[in-house]
């Protein structure tokens, strides 16, 4: 898809800017703290209603507005010309999509897939679990919503559990709510054993058009528990209960999940060279650029924020390569792009108001 | 406004579903657009107030002793279905595919909330049960976490092998409660009920 024109009201630091996308390449050039990042965070938001930033939605409200409008106008693979609009309000959201009311997320999640590429992806390599299982979730979510509702089960149920441990309750109530938990554990595990299989293949075809070396990377699961059975958690969780009241948490589940990114048997955070870390990162953000246009047949807009300039030259060539040339890139930076990547359309970001540049003398 | 006015409104706006437009709005109504209103309205909130009360049998709304469906002596009694709260028997009443009797819970499980099995109506339905007239519970409960959990509760909570579980679900939208499903579902979410224990 390719996102053609974009509206923005009172979200975050800007009052109101309309831009008319021309071309598959745009660049918003600024100093940090002026509305770049603002931007693709109100493009990416398109994709599942949510920052990916900030969990707390009345952060994207402007400062002394009663709420935030988004518009977004696209061409789509299979929806051809389409409108969206999203209201924000610092409780709920209104969206409708052609005209129409959004009623049900799990219809809409997965049509407009985005791809936001940043300098804090090296987490997905050297960082804790928790960013690497969340990569996972939002990959397989975007395309299986039931996947979504099971995760959804599960932390509901860990909250429940977890506040019968912290005030005591019977083991009649305790396993009245281990059932729903054990349940989803159960499949939570199955389907993340069958994506990281698939996804494997996409990362380490990624990683090697981007790092140029023979080397395959791997992506190995490491669940916390490797247990598929709705009745083998019902037991795990009965039997945890004494030491997890004392630890007023629920200890072992799919919530400490990980999964290991491998050269043979060696794992890359450990013994990857800092560029090959860097490679790795953006290999796993692309696997999700393919992942999620094979699976649905739209193309992601990819969101590049502050990434392009991190890379060396050669990287900066393949990742190109990599991406394709239908793939439209909306991406940030202080200094000005590559002019080996293509004809860029530029604007100049500045306080939250966005200037489109002509040719680049006149920023100078 | 005036300080009577706004301790009307602030009132108003404490009960479930109202802002603090639609209290004023409500207020405005009452006091200036029909006052003519306000004398029946009274009467009647204090009248339901004084004579309304739970069904001992069963937790719906009656005036004193059974409630209706409890007293129609054509309700099947072998059969018990089990609901959240009464608006729930009200949309199964409304859907007219069954003939038996209910059991309102006033709530279900939620930790989160602070609602366990003692804040639910829980003692008479095991009377119910005891008393030997119940050969079946429909548990018509939500078909999330804490509907889940409550159901398992019962099953468990209720040891006894003569009492078939049945819970329906078919049709019901995941997460969704039966308030929020249309007659024809909930018929077919009753028709189409799996055994349970
Ligand atoms: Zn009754």
């Amino acid at each position: 898809m390719r996102l053609s024109r974009i509206t923005l009201e009172h979200f975050r630091n800007i009052p109101l800017a309309e831009l008319t996308l021309v071309g598959r390449q745009q660049f918003f050039i600024g100093q940090n703290g002026q509305g770049k990042t603002n931007l693709l965070e109100a493009v990416s938001y398109l994709t599942a209603l949510r920052s990916f930033r900030t969990s707390d939605q009345s952060l994207l409200i402007g400062h002394g507005q009663t709420g935030a409008g988004i518009a977004y106008e696209l061409e789509h693979e299979l929806l051809d010309d389409t409108g969206v609009t999203i209201k924000l309000r610092p409780q709920g959201k209104e969206v409708t999509c052609d005209g129409e009311w959004v009623t049900k997320f799990s219809e809409y999640l997965g049509r407009f897939p985005t791809v936001v590429f940043s300098s804090q992806d090296q987490q997905l390599v050297r960082g804790a679990p928790a960013f690497r299982r969340r990569w996972l979730d939002l990959t397989i979510a975007a395309m299986d919503t039931g996947y979504l509702q099971l995760l959804q089960q599960y932390h509901r149920a860990v909250l429940d559990r977890n506040r019968l441990l912290k005030s005591g309750a019977t083991p009649l109530e305790f396993s009245a709510f281990e059932l729903p938990l054990a349940t989803a554990a159960a499949q939570i595990v199955q389907k993340r054993a069958a994506n990281v299989k698939v996804l494997s293949g996409y990362v380490a075809d990624a990683y090697t058009a981007i790092a140029g070396e023979k080397e395959r990377v791997t992506m190995q699961y490491q669940p916390d528990l490797d247990q598929t059975d709705t009745k083998g958690w019902t037991a795990v969780f009965a039997k945890n209960r004494g030491r997890d009241q004392l630890l007023k948490t629920t200890s072992t589940g799919p919530h400490r999940d990980d999964f290991d990114l491998l050269f043979g048997r060696h794992a890359v955070r450990d013994y990857g060279s800092e560029g090959q870390q860097r490679s790795l990162a953006l290999a796993l953000r692309l696997a999700q650029v393919n992942y999620f246009h094979e699976r649905s047949g739209v193309q992601p807009v990819v969101l590049a924020d502050d990434v392009l300039g991190e890379l060396d030259q050669d990287r900066r060539k393949r990742f190109w390569t990599a991406l394709g040339f239908d793939c439209q890139v909306i991406a940030t930076g202080t200094g000005f792009p590559d002019a080996e990547l293509g004809d860029w359309q530029i604007f100049k970001v500045d306080s939250g108001q966005f200037t489109e540049i002509e040719n680049r003398d006149s920023l100078r | 406004m005036t300080p009577a006015f706004e301790k009307l409104q602030k009132h108003l706006k404490q009960l479930p579903g109202l802002g603090f437009r639609s209290a004023e709005r409500i207020a405005l109504h009452l006091l200036v657009e029909k006052p003519e209103r306000l004398p029946t309205l009274v009467t009647a909130l204090l009248e339901a107030a004084q004579t309304v009360r739970r069904c001992e049998r069963c937790g719906n709304l009656a005036e004193g002793g059974p409630c209706a469906i409890c007293a129609n002596e054509k309700r099947d009694r072998s059969v018990v279905c089990v609901v959240e709260h009464v608006p729930d028997l009200v949309a199964l009443e409304r859907s007219g595919a069954y003939q038996g009797v209910y059991h309102v819970l006033h709530g279900k499980l939620s930790p989160i909330q602070g609602v366990g099995p003692k804040d639910l109506n829980l003692p008479s339905l095991l009377e119910r049960i005891e008393a030997g007239e119940v050969r079946e519970l429909i548990l018509a409960l939500s078909n999330d976490v804490e509907g889940e959990a409550t159901c398992h509760y019962l099953t468990q909570h209720i040891p006894i092998d003569r009492v078939k579980f049945s819970r329906i679900g078919f049709g019901l939208p995941s997460g969704g409660g039966v308030l929020y499903a249309d007659s024809v579902t909930l018929k077919s979410a009753l028709d189409g009920r799996r055994e349970y224990r």
